[in-house]
């Protein structure tokens, strides 16, 4: 009997390179044919973006009308109108202080060590209230300055982080009294959930915004600013209860059953049986469900708000930028990019550490 | 039965409620309410439009409908600063206008038949006249549409520039190639590729347009007015005091054009005024702000502080501004226009 020696599969980088591009000579030329396209693509990118781009200011507009590639002097001259809006340019300092402190914030409640409610809760308590004081004003020798002075970076990020913090709770909320044993509670909070989620969010951002003062007697109203968040809130909030609700109905039976019959008080059950279970099943949808919720904040630009598209708009908006525009949405996408795909991987993060899907 | 009863009820104080707010704040009473305020309520953009409310480098608003805002500020306060501008999408002008978020609606908007008598607004006299207009590429030659016999025009999608110009080249005798997009930078860089020879715009985005792309001499806006629409300021119905006031404003700026008073000039004028109208006008003699409501300065605030309505144009649309546009209809009526300031007496 002979044997039948099987080379190994060669490893090493190049070898196995070659198995899987180069097998055979027609799928060498595919290969380098779309190989030599993504080189050209890229270089031609790179070589507008990069190469033949204008980076500095001093040249203003003419210099860019002069160059090829791409006008980030447009950036340079206008970064703060993108990160800052209208808010007044002497005090830009503490709206950028405002931003770092949401950052921190999250960056925090993102640490483990931070996951215990109390400190939960001192973590966005005092990191709100920092951000609020640096933004309005009005206290501690800080000039006063009203909501509708409020805009980019700052202003996206504040409405995205107090979104989440009064939908959050509300869904909740919503979600257990969704399943309450009494028809008429259950009932009329499922036509309430029904009832946002069949609704567009645009038109209960103008509703909340526009229509609410001809309602509402005037003591009520609030600021403009207060009640569109409201109304995103509670969109969010619609969504995000059906997404406990699936979570919670993933959790067996048998659990709270369990609870029961060892004499937990009802509260003991839910925050410590059935909620930190259901929240484990709903982690991935949540996620989901936050990143959604921040690239909608652009949409606050109907009501006529500085959110960070609207400033983005008023940076090339100007005579002498208005070609630019490319370079500004550019920007901004990059903008977008860096938190939705931290908040993402903030997500993968927290599916690994609670181990979804292995139980 | 019991639901639909109480469903009635509630459609119906719903309706009710929705009736009263606006009748509250139309009561009449602006001028008061602004005064007791301390500040004017006025539109901005939520974005910006180029020469009528745009941010400089430094978020300040700037821009003809601002310097308007300011105008009637002035007026009110005698000081520009008592402004808030409230950033307003196209979409919420009159909403916002009749819950009372803003006092007055400077916003590029023309007085329409509807807005008049459907939406209940009231208009002040005209700021500026809008026209649209036809720009062409410089090596064709023409000299008005006419000459543009078979040429392709870019015309942005859904607006009534598209019937304006059918209507126009009909009435000329012509035929055009349309090509309609809906987004104006898509639109802008079609005419300038040169997909089309001909490119129909409201009169001053035209204008802005071409200085944007940083190429004036190339490009002829073509003497062919399309249509006309008349800008004007936009009130609540029922305050007749409020349309005098933003009326007189205007009135003011366009008085002082005609008599020559700027704000470098208008202390010496005050001191010796050239006429007994120019004297009351300024707040020399008095008269002027009574009937308003207004100090007997106010107009004397306003050149002041804001400027004649030349000195607004030059400085946010003309020749001091990046965009260079040329007063055209939009001038006094001795000098080829046609606004008027209204007759001090």
């Amino acid at each position: 009997m002979e044997m039948v020696v099987v080379a190994p599969p060669a490893s090493g980088k190049l070898e196995d390179l070659k198995r899987r591009f180069f097998a055979t000579p027609r799928q060498a030329v595919i290969s380098l044919l779309s190989l030599s396209v993504i080189v050209f693509l890229v270089w031609k990118l790179l070589n507008w973006a990069v190469f033949s781009a204008v980076f500095d200011a001093s040249g203003g507009p003419d210099a860019c009308h002069a160059a090829s590639g791409a006008c980030w002097s447009v950036i340079a001259a206008r970064w703060r109108i993108i990160f800052f809006g209208l808010y007044p340019y002497e005090e830009q300092w503490r709206s950028a202080l405002a931003c770092v402190t949401v950052v921190a914030m999250t960056v925090l409640s993102c640490i483990p060590a931070f996951w215990t409610g109390r400190r939960i809760a001192l973590v966005w308590g005092v990191g709100a209230a920092v951000f609020y004081v640096l933004m309005k004003g009005g206290l501690l020798g800080l000039g006063f300055v009203g909501e509708e002075m409020w805009g980019g970076l700052a202003l996206t990020l504040f409405i995205f982080v107090t979104t989440c913090l009064v939908g959050f709770p509300l869904a909740i909320c919503l979600a257990l009294l969704r399943r309450s044993e009494l028809p008429w509670i259950s009932r009329t909070t499922g036509l309430i959930i029904d009832g946002v989620r069949s609704l567009p969010l645009i038109s209960i951002l103008f509703t909340f915004a526009i229509v609410l003062p001809f309602a509402l007697p005037q003591w009520l109203q609030g600021d403009k600013l207060y009640r569109v968040i409201l109304g995103s809130a509670l969109f969010f909030s619609a969504y995000q209860a059906e997404i406990v609700r699936g979570g919670m109905q993933g959790v067996p039976r048998g659990q709270e059953e369990a609870a029961m019959a060892l004499g937990l008080s009802y509260w003991h059950r839910i925050s410590r049986i059935l909620l930190p279970q259901a929240m484990r099943n709903a982690l991935p949808a949540t996620i989901n469900q936050f990143v959604i919720s921040f690239k909608e904040t652009s949409l606050v630009i109907i009501v006529g708000f500085f959110e960070i598209l609207a400033s983005g708009n008023a940076a090339y908006g100007t005579g002498e930028w208005r070609f630019a525009y490319v370079e500004v949405y550019a920007f901004i996408a990059m903008i977008y990019f860096v938190f939705v795909f931290s908040l993402s991987r903030y997500g993968a993060f927290l599916e690994r550490r609670m181990s979804v899907g292995e139980r | 039965m019991q639901f639909l009863k109480w469903g009635a009820a509630a459609a119906l104080a719903l309706s009710l409620a929705q009736i009263s707010a606006p009748a509250q704040a139309a009561g009449g009473k602006t001028l008061e309410t602004v005064k007791a305020r301390g500040v004017l309520n006025c539109t901005g953009h939520d974005g910006s439009y180029l020469g009528f409310a745009e941010v400089d480098d430094k978020g300040n608003w700037k821009g003809m409908d601002i310097d308007l805002c300011r105008a009637v500020a002035t007026a009110v306060f005698g000081d520009p600063a008592k402004l808030k501008i409230v950033p307003i999408s196209w979409a919420q002008r009159w909403p916002s206008l009749q819950s009372g978020d803003v006092d007055i609606v400077i916003k590029a908007s023309g007085g329409t038949l509807s807005r008049d008598t459907e939406l209940g607004l009231q208009f002040s006299m005209s700021y500026y006249l809008g026209t649209t207009k036809v720009m062409a590429h410089k090596e064709l030659n023409l000299k008005s549409l006419k000459d543009a016999e078979g040429g392709t025009i870019c015309i942005p999608a859904g607006t009534t520039i598209e019937q304006q110009v059918a209507a126009y080249s009909q009435k000329i005798g012509i035929k055009l190639e349309p090509v309609v997009i809906e987004k104006t930078e898509e639109l802008e860089q079609a005419y300038f590729s040169g997909r089309c020879d001909l490119y129909a715009q409201w009169g001053p985005v035209l204008a802005i347009a071409r200085v944007a792309k940083g190429k004036v001499e190339d490009h002829v806006i073509l003497p062919d007015v399309i249509a006309v629409e008349p800008e004007v300021m936009i009130l609540r119905q029922g305050d007749d005091n409020w349309v005098d006031v933003a009326n007189w404003t205007l009135s003011a700026l366009l008085f002082a054009e005609q008599e020559g008073i700027t704000s470098k000039n208008v202390d010496e004028i005050k001191a010796k005024p050239t006429s007994p109208a120019v004297a009351k006008f300024l707040g020399a003699a008095p008269g002027m702000g009574k009937g308003l409501g207004l100090p007997d300065d106010w107009a004397y605030n306003v050149i002041k502080k804001v400027g004649n309505y030349a000195e607004i144009f030059d400085r946010d649309l003309g020749k001091d501004s990046p965009y260079k546009m040329d007063r055209d209809l939009t001038n006094l009526w001795n000098n080829g226009g046609v606004l008027f300031p209204l007759v001090v007496d």
